[in-house]
């Protein structure tokens, strides 16, 4: 499927240049400038690009021969994944960017001068920076390669497209679909690309050096003109009139709003240079203006924190153990519940073998159906072919504890990962009648959430094999993953399920055996303290609302309501129970134990904090609001600021104490789990980022005042005292 | 793959049933496993999917049943289906690759009307006797519930035209409309009748029947025996070894468990009106359904660690006159296996034939049982004798299981084996008519590991 060019990549390394192979000129006088940066893939830094000016002007500018180029890459899987981040990062000054983003539209202004067609012969990954290269030619051809995306993802790091992106993507794909792509960043695929304009053309990988130097030839010839989508009539009237385009902002500022919630500046920014090119006097005013916004976006804390984010996502991709000796091939999943189809799903999804075994046929079958209607709805919304759906269900081998073929198939696992219900004498069961089929060489991962793994490890007869996957449900939906050895698991099974969870498409995180784990461990404080905070006097509702206005995606109610009472209640009594000692105090969650006794066990049941009315959607159960009256022990008449300190410094505090603990490994594996765990906001960057954005001396010091007020609960752990003494950051 | 230079020297048919069983190991073909899914009444259980999802599941079913099996080493897949439907003609190819069986094992369709996956499997055992193959996965699917209904000819031939016609201008579309007519607005469906006669195949079974002296009540008893059959394996348990659970269930909807003699007494005439013998209750029904079977040979069985169930004792393919003895294949077949395999009916401990229709069966039983039919049609010295009921589709058949045309055959085979395995009995006689007057028959011995 890749694209290998004639020659190029076989002569890097003897190129005077460090980011592009030299430039090699065709007998009818086109250019063909190969990028091709250090590393895996191409992208745009500061330095790449004062290297094509010069380059430029060493073998372009002067070559009179030379009457069309085509820029391409000499990456299989890449033309330009985007600018370089570390560019960004390590910008002392985020001032200084606007200079950086300038001077790109200086270098594509020396090119441009030149006065002859540019083609951009794009192949793998143009995203980013990568596309308004693209955009700055006159002439873009795409491969209908797997891998051949576009897109404009900056605002995903709380940045916007600083190289002309706000401007030039407009003209081709007009206003509603730039804004769409830039305020998404989504990633376009080919033959969408064409459809919208973005692209001129698409071709097979395998002809695409070809047809891109002939285009660049006829392009330099007159005989072929790029062509501009013509709009429909309504899109000229929505777009080209002051009438529509002021509707268009009306909505897309509403809709921005909604799906911020305020806590992103950069998608207000986009919208801003978008329409600020409408009313500039000049373009390089409008792009003047594009690139002053882009320094600021890269200033803020929220840029940092989602990069932050981005880095840790694609640090955690590497194995800390390494690359198991056996590659997993055949994973067993026991139990095709919501939690065993989830997992199954998202192996077989990824090219595992699954061996799903559950009581009987007819138990096994619905977790079988729960894979193939998420198949069905992927082949749907053409995320998936027919034959990708076909294939991933064919890998799943349903098997039953009644029929005995699960012992034949069993010999063939590799990993096994239980998904029986939390009770410490059937996962001895299951372990034991599992092991007697298993090869010696196959690892026996336990998703629980609550049970030590060393105890359900003592009831087998290889115990270093034995480890803790524990995941999130919905398992396709949530991308974290608690890989948990205990104290005699061996290295090659950490290795074995670090690997297979990556596989899965989880980011995976490293953590101690103790009771929660890290996720649930934290949450558990806070749990409690949204009891406390009842008792204190606080609305259901009110409290929903202040802890969503902080950025979590749910409340604490609705999150409870959501897994279950019975859930929340049994993560919380166990964790009452374990060692967090004061830490868990505060309210003894009584209301959630009456609750669970009424069977007021959330959305499953129809009624929990809130009712469920099908299509109606929700609202306040009056039964609770009764018995959350009830427990009111004082009316404390909290602000919504001390209602979210309150609680996320319970969360918080309980991370930091992980960390102290040796529970989580680096403040990194303690953001990025809380984040796509619990969905801790993103725009913090998680618990650690967030210290060190606000200063953990400021913060100890509002946990002791907390302290002093409502109790021992909110003292800082020692390590978050230690932080706050030295001002030292978790985050260097 | 073997070599294939000491094969082609068994190709007289006459010599196959030796050679079978003094093949060395590894061009012994042996028959290791074969399943379906449930048969099902058409436009019922699978209504939503097309026949080549119905051999995926088949064929990934299959698979999952042998864990022992590495797909990478199947040499070939032949896969039966009867009613083509244009984008998966060659279904074997798409069914195989749905089932995750490896890209790079090749597969060819066959098409051999009700027969289609008996071809299959026997082609199975060729390819292994001829060392052209040591792992064949075999079988065949079908259904009725999407079926490829056409334009009519005329409006064919116009849209086949449409692009030339279009480049004159409006004229000549216009011009197309010419000569068609309001019958042209008729869709046509496939029908379940032979091209070359004509003639329907239930029409053509009813004056079988009428030949041989079948009455209504004998085709009525044995019909609703069929029935009864098949309810008490499915309630025994008997069938949960050879089905692929679909929603987690074995059970095949088109079984009346109630079903007797007297109720089928009421049913009309389905094809010669008003006198015919032949009805709905007596006829098999349009069924949807897939199955698959594992042929190996028995050495490359015996190292991958898998058992095998039994093996072709002998088998043929025959044809006869269409026009008069459309369905009389299973007779002419039966005669040539057992002379082939050196046996007699009286050796057969398990008999499983195709029940196209009630008629058709008891005509070939009839046929069989016949001095006259047996030295006048057959050249024979006498009759070849009569099958003890007790002995026959004791599990039920198509008639009340379902005939998914592409799949039976499998069924056949495996239902044998396993009753052989069951029933202790060491041979088991496999027949079936197809359409074009086409016949298979074979001799099943059980494996002894």
């Amino acid at each position: 499927m890749h694209h290998e060019p004639e020659s190029g990549s076989s002569t890097s390394g003897k190129s005077k240049w460090t980011y592009f192979e030299p430039v090699q000129v065709t007998e009818k006088g086109v250019a063909v400038i190969r990028i091709n940066c250090p590393g895996k893939m191409n992208t745009v830094s500061d330095t790449m690009r004062a290297e094509v000016e010069r380059l430029w002007k060493a073998d372009v500018e002067s070559n009179a021969s030379i009457k069309a180029v085509v820029f391409i890459s000499s990456k299989p899987d890449n033309f330009i994944a985007g600018a370089d981040i570390n560019m960004i990062k390590s910008t002392p000054n985020k001032a200084d960017l606007k200079r950086v983003c300038m001077e790109g539209h200086d270098t594509f202004d020396v090119i441009a001068k030149r006065g002859i067609p540019t083609v951009a012969a794009i192949n793998g990954a143009c995203l980013g920076g990568g596309l308004e290269w693209a955009l700055h030619c006159d002439y873009r051809i795409a491969t209908t390669s797997k891998k051949t995306v576009l897109g404009l993802p900056e605002v995903k790091l709380g940045l916007l497209p600083g190289w002309g992106g706000t401007q030039l993507l407009r003209p081709l794909v007009g206003l509603q679909a730039a804004l769409d792509m830039m305020l998404t960043g989504k990633n376009i695929r080919p033959d969408r690309a064409l459809k919208m304009g973005l692209v001129n053309e698409t071709v097979d990988p395998a002809s695409l050096e070809r047809v891109a130097i002939q285009a660049a030839a006829e392009l330099a010839a007159g005989t072929l003109k790029p062509v501009r989508r013509a709009k429909p009539l309504a899109q000229r009237l929505i777009e080209d009139t002051p009438a529509g385009r002021a509707v268009v902002w009306k909505k897309v500022t509403e809709t921005v709003a909604k799906n911020t919630g305020g806590h992103y500046p950069s998608p207000p920014a986009i919208v801003d240079c978008v329409r600020h090119g409408y009313g500039a006097p000049t373009k390089r005013a409008a792009l003047e203006y594009e690139a002053q916004k882009f320094s600021e976006m890269a200033a803020t804390p929220q840029s940092a924190a989602l990069i932050g984010l981005f880095d840790g996502t694609t640090a955690l991709k590497k194995n800390p153990f390494g690359a198991p000796a056996r590659r997993v091939e055949t994973v067993a999943v026991l139990g095709a519940g919501l939690m065993g189809a989830g997992i199954a799903q998202v192996s077989c999804e990824k090219g595992l073998r699954v061996l799903l075994k559950d009581r009987d046929a007819a138990s096994v079958s619905k977790g079988i159906k729960y894979i193939s209607d998420n198949q069905a709805a992927k082949l749907k919304k053409r995320r998936a072919t027919k034959f990708d759906t076909d294939l991933a269900l064919s890998r799943v081998v349903p098997l039953a504890d009644d029929d005995t073929l699960w012992q034949r198939s069993f010999a063939q696992a590799d990993l096994v990962i239980e998904a029986v219900p939390e009770n410490l004498d059937l996962k001895h069961r299951v372990i034991q009648q599992a092991e007697q089929y298993l090869p010696e060489h196959c690892v026996f991962a336990t998703n629980t959430s609550a049970l030590p793994i060393a105890d359900i490890a003592k009831a087998s007869t290889r115990p270093q094999n034995v480890i803790g996957m524990h995941y999130f449900s919905p398992v396709p939906m949530m991308p974290l993953l608690e890989v948990i050895p205990h104290a005699g698991t061996a290295k090659e099974a950490c290795a074995a399920a670090m690997q297979v969870g990556t596989r899965q498409g989880k980011t995976a995180i490293v953590v101690k055996d103790v009771p929660g784990f890290y996720v649930n461990r934290c949450l558990g404080p806070f749990l409690v303290e949204a009891c406390a905070l009842v008792e204190a006097g606080v609305g259901l509702e009110k409290l929903d609302k202040a802890i969503k206005a902080y950025g979590l995606p749910v409340g604490p109610l609705t999150s409870a309501d959501e897994v279950g009472m019975d859930v929340a209640h049994h993560v919380q009594a166990f964790l009452a129970a374990a060692d967090l000692g004061e830490r868990m105090g505060g309210s003894d969650a009584g209301i959630m134990r009456e609750m669970v006794g009424k069977g007021m066990l959330g959305r499953k049941a129809g009624k929990g904090f809130y009712v469920y009315e099908g299509k109606k959607g929700k609202r306040i159960n009056p039964e609770a609001l009764a018995m959350a009256k009830g427990i009111v022990k004082q009316d404390l008449k909290l602000s919504t600021q001390e209602i979210q300190d309150r609680a996320i410094s319970r969360f918080v505090n309980e991370a930091v104490m992980c960390l102290q603990d040796g529970i989580i490994s680096s403040p990194v594996d303690g953001d990025i789990g809380a984040v796509f765990g619990i969905g801790f906001p993103p725009f913090l960057g998680g618990p650690f980022r967030m210290l060190d954005q606000r200063g953990a001396a400021a913060y100890a010091d509002m946990m002791r005042g907390f302290a002093e007020r409502f109790g021992p609960q909110f003292e800082p752990c020692q390590l978050l005292q230690d932080m706050a003494a030295s001002g030292k950051k978790f985050h260097s | 793959m073997m070599s294939s230079s000491s094969s082609g020297r068994f190709l007289a048919r006459r010599l196959l049933s030796s050679v079978a069983s003094s093949a060395p190991s590894s061009r012994k073909p042996v028959f290791v496993d074969g399943a379906r899914i449930p048969f099902a009444m058409s436009s019922t259980l699978y209504k939503d999917l097309m026949a080549v999802d119905l051999g995926k599941l088949a064929l990934a079913g299959l698979l999952h049943r042998n864990p022992e099996l590495k797909p990478a080493e199947i040499d070939y897949v032949l896969y039966g289906t009867v009613i083509q439907e244009s984008r998966t003609s060659n279904i074997a190819r798409e069914a195989a690759m749905a089932a995750s069986i490896p890209a790079n094992v090749p597969a060819h369709t066959i098409s051999q009307a009700c027969i289609s996956a008996n071809q299959a499997m026997c082609g199975g055992v060729e390819k292994i006797l001829a060392g052209r193959a040591e792992v064949v996965v075999a079988g065949g699917c079908e259904t009725f519930s999407d079926l490829p209904i056409r334009f009519s000819r005329g409006i064919r031939q116009r849209l086949i035209a449409f692009p030339k016609a279009s480049k004159k201008g409006p004229m000549g579309i216009l011009g197309l409309l010419k000569g068609l007519g309001t019958k042209d607005l008729a869709p046509e469906t496939p029908a379940i009748a032979n091209y070359t006669t004509g003639e329907v195949m239930g029409h053509s079974s009813d004056r079988l029947a009428g030949r041989f002296g079948i009455s209504r009540e004998e085709q009525d008893a044995f019909a609703a025996r069929s029935h009864v059959n098949a309810a008490r394996a499915h309630k025994d348990g008997l069938y949960k070894e050879e089905i692929i659970p679909f929603n987690g269930t074995t059970e095949e909807n088109g079984i009346k468990a109630d079903s007797t003699p007297e109720k089928l007494a009421k049913l009309k005439p389905a094809f010669v009106k008003p006198h015919g013998t032949h009805t709905a209750a007596n006829s098999s029904f349009l069924s949807d359904g897939a199955s698959a079977a594992l042929i190996m040979s028995e050495a490359k069985a015996k190292e991958m660690g898998l058992t095998p169930r039994s093996f072709f004792k002998s088998w043929a393919f025959v044809a006869v006159d269409p026009f008069e003895d459309l369905l009389l294949g299973p007779a002419f077949g039966i005669a040539r296996v057992l002379d082939d395999a050196g046996l007699t009916l009286k050796d057969i401990d398990v008999f499983e034939i195709h029940e196209a229709f009630a008629g058709q069966v008891l005509s070939n039983l009839a046929a069989m049982d016949s001095d006259k039919f047996c030295k006048e049609s057959m050249g024979r010295s006498g009759k070849l004798g009569a099958v003890p009921m007790e002995k026959l589709n004791t599990l039920g058949g198509s008639l009340s299981l379902g005939h998914p045309f592409g799949a039976t055959g499998t069924r056949l085979v495996t239902t044998a084996t396993n009753r052989l395995h069951r029933e202790g009995g060491r041979f088991a006689l496999v027949a079936a008519c197809a359409d074009g007057g086409i016949g298979h028959a074979a001799v099943i011995e059980r494996y002894d590991a």
